[in-house]
């Protein structure tokens, strides 16, 4: 019997039964898409926090440091101070520190309150930064330049816009020189940082950083807490963490203060480790799903084994060889599988979009290994299973094949 | 001679307290041509016989030559080829593929020797004319009267041309009508110069063979022309 014609008998075998088709697919295609759509979602929640972690900047360290009580003593000069000693580890330091009071952002006749906005899209924060701020936070310079040492020190009334609200701002005009108003304070735009366009953090291209030291003249002097350090490298990081702790722990007596020094590396890290664990988790589950999908296609195949018997029985009471029977099943079951393993893909793939565009606002693809892993263990196990019957009852005596009951 | 078999056995849980000794030392010379009828009560041993004698089984223990051919020496594929050309087998639960359509199981042994095309065509519409069943060749199965599952049987028997035709009860599920036109048409194919080994419980079907052999308790008790078959 040639190959066509054993194709042809198995066309016919799967047409001539088509619950039995049905309900083989049915467990691939659920075991495939489910593993594909799960973890593709995982993946893309993963994908999208470190994103924002990444945007965030690395071997930034967040330091915090408060005192309070009967005579407690302003420690940001020494904090400040402090950290550019330590300029060998250390490749810049603004103070983290923003506008309180309601600002209106005004150039010509547009006008943006930071307290009323239409959306949170639109909300805009006002920074008062060192000429270190765009590196310490991990914006790059796009057009003009940063602020500068001098104009921090002198207060010049100088500032840097984020891309997006120099957009709204000035529209297609190039803003550098012009001259925008905080509150009536006029500011000259020295420079614009890049638009990090992370999905959902838009405020971060809403910002505008101003010199540090209108703090006295523009925010009530409020105490500067909060610094935001950019360390050298890595190793130098974690170094300037341990040095910061010593020297805080010896500035702020107990009792009187709080402080705390983070490292933006370990947020990554344990976003790693996260990513690790979850991605074992879903493994897991996948694998369990896969399973189950995997146990449908071979009790179909199974239940069937008598009344397939018969039909081999038949098959070879009339002549056929025992390779012909099983080259048969084999091509019936890879066409059954890997048409259900192919369903299975699209409806993943579907699932996947749909999910990604509703849960997680992004367009989000499968993942290739998963997908053909997924694919391969389906269709490798329906196959097995397939033959299974074909190869048992193929070397029967044809009577006892035709026993089967 | 076609057939030619000696001391045949066929022992189940042989040396155990429950051996059943199915054929205990059978011998038969069938030759080409010959209208054979095979009759015992059940349990006699008569299909066990028919089935080695359609490869469908292997003996225990004896003998078996068909056209000079040692069957039992056979491999699994050598016999699928033996049954695919020299053997038309009938059963009497017509046994046909409830999936595939008259015409597909009809065709099925042709497919299994690699009859290719017109060819193929050819001898399905020639084996369902001589069963009057061309008619019906699109229906399936369970679409149809036991006596057309029948009529489709022996089509698919006689598709290949092969010499022996071997049919265990082709009537017993049958009523008498539809029953006497399956012998009518077993007696054709003999005409025709097939051999046709039958196996039947009913004396009124073996009456109409040249050649009666009696079973009993597996060994042979009668084998003669019908004549004294009955006595």
């Amino acid at each position: 019997m040639s190959f066509r014609q054993a194709f042809k008998m198995a066309v016919k075998s799967i047409t001539g039964k088509k619950m039995r088709s049905f309900l083989t697919m049915l467990g691939i295609i659920i075991g495939v898409a489910a593993v594909v759509i799960m973890v593709s979602i995982i993946q893309g929640q993963n994908q999208r926090w470190m994103k924002y972690l990444e945007s965030q900047g690395t071997n930034k360290l967040d330091v915090r440091a408060s005192t309070w009580g009967y005579n407690a003593k302003d420690i940001s000069t020494e904090l400040s101070d402090y950290c550019m000693s330590l300029n060998d580890l250390v490749a810049g330091i603004t103070p983290n520190l923003q506008m309180n009071e309601e600002v209106n952002v005004k150039y010509g006749t547009k006008t943006f309150s930071t307290w009323n906005y239409e959306s949170w899209e639109d909300m805009i924060t006002i920074y008062l930064g060192s000429e270190q701020y765009g590196l310490c936070n991990n914006y790059t310079i796009v057009k003009g330049r940063e602020l500068s040492h001098l104009e921090v020190e002198k207060t010049n009334n100088v500032c840097v816009l984020g891309g997006r609200i120099a957009n709204r701002l000035f529209d297609y005009v190039d803003p550098i020189g012009k001259t925008i108003t905080l509150n009536g304070t006029p500011f000259q735009v020295v420079g614009v940082y890049e638009q990090k366009d992370v999905d959902n953090w838009p405020e971060w291209d809403n910002i505008i950083v101003i010199p540090y030291t209108f703090n006295r003249s523009l925010n009530r002097n409020q105490s500067i807490e909060s610094y935001t350090i950019k360390a050298v490298d890595a190793s130098s990081a974690t170094r300037a963490v341990t040095l910061l702790n010593g020297f805080l722990k010896g500035l702020i007596p107990e009792e009187q203060g709080y402080f705390s020094v983070q490292n933006s590396n370990e947020g990554i890290d344990s976003a790693n480790e996260e990513n690790l664990v979850q991605s074992l988790v879903v493994g897991c589950i996948a694998g369990v799903s896969l399973l189950v999908g995997g146990i449908g296609i071979m009790n179909i195949m199974l239940v069937t084994v008598t009344e397939r018997t018969r039909e081999i029985g038949i098959r070879k009471a009339i002549g056929a060889e025992r390779k012909s029977i099983i080259i048969q099943f084999l091509i019936e079951a890879c066409m059954l599988c890997g048409l259900g393993g192919i369903i299975g893909i699209a409806f993943g793939y579907l699932g996947t979009l749909i999910a990604g565009k509703f849960m997680l606002q992004m367009i989000l693809y499968p993942n290739m290994a998963i997908t053909l892993g997924a694919f391969a263990f389906s269709v490798i196990l329906g196959v097995i299973f397939g033959i299974y019957p074909a190869i048992k009852a193929s070397g029967l005596q044809p009577v006892v094949a035709l026993r089967a009951d | 001679m076609l057939i030619d078999v000696k001391n045949l056995y066929k022992i189940y849980n042989e040396g155990q307290e429950s051996e059943v000794r199915a054929l205990d030392g059978v011998s038969l010379d069938i030759d080409r041509g010959e209208f054979v009828a095979i009759i015992g009560q059940s349990g006699s041993g008569k299909s066990t016989l028919m089935n080695i004698l359609g490869c469908l089984d292997i003996p225990t223990y004896g003998d078996y030559h068909l056209d000079h051919v040692d069957v039992t020496e056979r491999t699994d594929t050598q016999l699928a080829h033996i049954r695919n050309k020299q053997i038309g087998f009938i059963f009497q639960g017509y046994n046909l593929i409830p999936d595939l359509n008259v015409w597909e199981n009809v065709e099925l042994p042709l497919l299994y020797q690699g009859v290719m095309g017109s060819k193929r065509r050819e001898l399905v519409e020639t084996a369902l004319e001589r069963v009057n069943l061309l008619d019906r060749a699109k229906h399936k199965p369970t679409e149809m009267s036991g006596g057309q599952q029948q009529r489709a049987a022996i089509a698919r028997a006689i598709a290949t041309r092969p010499p022996i035709i071997m049919a265990d009860e082709p009537t017993g599920a049958l009523d008498s009508r539809t029953g006497r036109h399956v012998l009518e048409i077993l007696h054709n194919l003999h005409d025709d110069g097939s051999t046709v080994i039958l196996i039947t419980h009913d004396n009124g079907i073996a009456a109409t063979a040249e050649r009666v052999v009696r079973l009993s308790d597996g060994r042979i008790i009668y084998d003669g022309s019908r004549e004294g078959a009955f006595t």
